[in-house]
């Protein structure tokens, strides 16, 4: 309970700090601009209009007078970080912009005694375009975040408990397991828990990406921060802090910040020596252009150029900025991407594999087909009545189609493990059971062998209901097919990847699924513990994704070059995959597919402009090509660039 | 052995990111270190020598501000 509190203020302080850095360079860009603009006036007064309004020396005094506090009180930080590394050797960003500025400033005083040329009016333009800059970054750089803000946001703040007779509201972090909470229409679920009272319609689009209104009744488990549509509920917390859904799910998006991914690495390498190695270059450059022209005016102008044109923000940023919002996208959708790596690796993915139960099927069986000799509505109401009394999934399949409202009373009734069940209905002895059970009675299957047959090659099970030792229909039972599957399923088709479906089951069962989703191959009868080695050989052949619910496929995921586990709707399989769907649904998989493909499509451009930028920019200001306040503009643009591009990225339809 | 989240304050560019990551590195008893300049976060993977303090101070060795840790 306290950890969770911990945790929300851990997020909160997140929050404020982006907050608070868009705020300061927001008062100190309103400042800088304040100062600035006078100062750019007096400077282009004299170039472009022709008009003198001071002496050039006065002019310099008033540039230095009102550059000061441009340089010196709005760029303080700046200018204190960057000085920093220069006696701790933690060089950044701001070393490169603190010395260009304070060069160009100082260069206005030197020009009082005609030593150089005034660069001290650039000085001040330099800083304010700098903060400018930031400002813009990082109010893109929010933006970039705000799926997962919103995330963070979702949680309920109160909810409403029953305490004797009456309703108290309560602040969410009082909550405890078993607590009995209200829901009224429209309002959202405060956590996790399972519906004891009423029935409604629960809008849960906003954490698992499913757009139609789920049904609950008693029993149904909620999802918190979900919301209450048309019923009152009354549910039993099951969930609190930081074990919920919604929880759990901000822990994936959240820890996917911090993995790599692994195209960033040379431009990591690189962000790390860039501001030594630029110095350098700076220093080399004074020197050369000092060396032969001989002229130092000249010769500060480019370093100044350099100093200021480098930067390694858009390096540094290309990657994680893409992958920001690439999750936070993903996150809304239900799709959470776990490891960076995924995305990169998702291209080169040839193959896809499919656990079956559970992943392409619902995994729980259902009635499929009945073939009766006598009216469905009897066979059904004496099969249900037995089946009533087992546990076993075929017949809850078959109560669940029957759907009785009051059943007949069974007398003698006796479980026959692994065949079948038998008893009695008033005075007519029932047996209902495979085959083998009705060939071990003695009933004879006549009529029905070419229908039994024909159920099995459809990979149902054939349940025979025999009264009075004659049979009187056969029930087709088999795990039904997601109705999304075959959708998912057509489009991976089409997109050219090999669809294999890795079972446990036999092969007629699996090759009747298979047909009915429309996937390319079968491997059947594989036990538990060899799914990865079969993965392992499928990668001989080219990169393999496997799909699986999660909690026995956990190997095979984690062989596999991308593993997406399936959530099952109100759980989620941490531990297994590099992508996890919040829902158990396979057109998640192919949303999953194409927002990593566009996600690091971006990556690339992003990388790209900005190894561009660095390449062809510092050479042009090595070679004195390029004024330092098209330099700066330049710089500020370069990193702009990145993020915006970045958030480009949601106007992919996935 | 055990990991700790840092949220870090001050960090507005690519190398203040790898220079914090680079100086949590020289902590003793830091098994790795990860910074994320976007996330404002930093992961670590410390020992039981290792206190908030050492951590504190590396940080603010390159320019900016542990705000606070949380175990993960």
């Amino acid at each position: 309970m306290e950890n969770h509190e911990h945790h929300h203020t851990f997020q909160e302080q997140e929050l404020s700090l982006e907050e608070q850095e868009i705020n300061s360079w927001k008062r100190k860009l309103v400042w800088a601009w304040i100062f600035t603009i006078p100062l750019a006036f007096l400077m282009f007064s004299g170039r472009i209009f022709g008009i003198e309004l001071f002496d050039e020396k006065i002019m310099t005094i008033i540039i230095l007078i009102l550059g000061f506090p441009v340089i010196f009180v709005f760029g303080f930080d700046t200018i204190k970080s960057g000085l920093r590394g220069f006696y701790t050797f933690y060089f950044n960003m701001d070393s490169l912009i603190a010395l260009g500025t304070i060069i160009a400033y100082i260069s206005g005083f030197l020009n009082l005694f005609d030593f150089v040329q005034d660069y001290s009016g650039i000085s001040a333009m330099i800083m304010a375009i700098f903060i400018t800059g930031k400002f813009i970054e990082s109010k893109a750089r929010g933006h970039a975040s705000q799926e997962i803000k919103k995330l963070l946001e979702l949680g309920a703040k109160k909810a409403r408990i029953i305490k004797g007779n009456q309703e108290i509201e309560i602040d969410i972090s009082e909550v405890k397991i078993g607590d009995i909470l209200i829901i009224k229409p429209g309002e959202k679920i405060p956590t996790d828990g399972i519906v004891m009272k009423g029935a409604s319609a629960v809008d849960e689009s906003m954490v698992t990406g499913e757009s139609l209104p789920v049904e609950k009744k008693v029993k149904s488990p909620v999802i918190g921060a979900t919301i209450n549509q048309d019923g009152i509920l009354y549910i039993k917390a099951t969930k609190i802090g930081k074990d919920t859904f919604l929880a759990h799910i901000i822990q994936l998006v959240e820890e996917a910040q911090g993995t790599k991914v692994p195209i960033q690495k040379l431009a990591d390498k690189i962000t790390s020596v860039f501001v030594p190695v630029i110095l350098a270059i700076t220093i080399l450059s004074l020197l050369n252009w000092w060396f032969f022209t001989g002229d130092i005016s000249r010769s500060l102008g480019v370093a100044i150029a350099v100093l200021v044109i480098a930067c390694p923000c858009a390096l540094g940023l290309a990657t994680p900025i893409a992958l920001m919002v690439g999750s936070g996208i993903g996150a809304k959708k239900g799709i959470l991407i776990r490891k960076g790596e995924a995305i990169q690796t998702m291209k080169d993915i040839k193959t896809i594999v499919f656990d079956k139960t559970g992943t392409i099927t619902k995994g729980s069986p259902e009635v499929r087909n009945i073939y009766s000799k006598v009216k469905e509505v009897y066979l059904l109401e004496v099969a249900a009545s037995l089946e009533k009394l087992s546990e076993h999934p075929l017949s809850k399949a078959i109560v669940a189609k029957a759907n009785l409202k009051k059943y007949k009373q069974v007398k003698d009734f006796k479980i026959l493990r692994g065949r079948g069940l038998e008893g009695k209905i008033g005075d007519k002895r029932i047996v209902i059971g495979n085959t083998s059970l009705m060939s071990e009675r003695k009933i004879s299957l006549k009529d029905f062998e070419s229908k039994i047959e024909e159920f099995e090659n459809f990979g149902y099970t054939a349940i025979c209901v025999a009264e009075r030792n004659k049979i009187i229909g056969v029930i087709g039972v088999a795990d039904a097919v997601k109705e999304d599957s075959i959708e998912a399923m057509a489009s991976l088709n089409k997109q050219g990847y090999k669809t294999i479906m890795l079972t446990g089951d036999n092969e007629k069962t699996a090759r009747a699924i298979a047909k009915e989703v429309g996937i390319n191959e079968v491997i059947a009868n594989v036990l538990p513990e060899d799914k990865a080695r079969k993965i392992e050989e499928l990668q001989k052949s080219g990169f393999v994704a496997f799909i699986g619910d999660g909690i026995n496929d956990a190997p095979a995921l984690k062989q596999a070059n991308v593993g997406i586990a399936m959530g099952t709707g109100t759980d989620i399989a941490i531990e297994a995959g590099d992508i996890v769907l919040a829902r158990g649904s396979l057109v998640g998989v192919v949303s999953a597919i194409n927002l990593s493909k566009a996600t690091f499509k971006k990556i690339k451009q992003n990388l790209f402009w900005a190894f561009a930028y660095n390449v062809i920019a510092i050479p042009l200001a090595i070679a004195g090509l390029l004024h330092p306040i098209i330099a700066e503009i330049a710089m500020a643009l370069s990193s702009i660039t990145v993020v915006t591009n970045a958030n480009l990225l949601r106007r992919k339809r996935i | 052995m055990k990991k700790l989240k840092l949220l870090i304050q001050g960090m507005h560019c690519a190398s203040c990111a790898s220079n914090v990551e680079k100086s949590l590195k020289t902590v003793k008893g830091i098994k790795s270190a990860s910074v994320s300049l976007l996330a404002r976060k930093g992961t670590v993977e410390v020992d039981d020598s290792v206190n908030e303090e050492d951590l504190r101070k590396a940080v603010s060795k390159t320019g900016y501000k542990l705000v606070s840790i949380e175990e993960a």
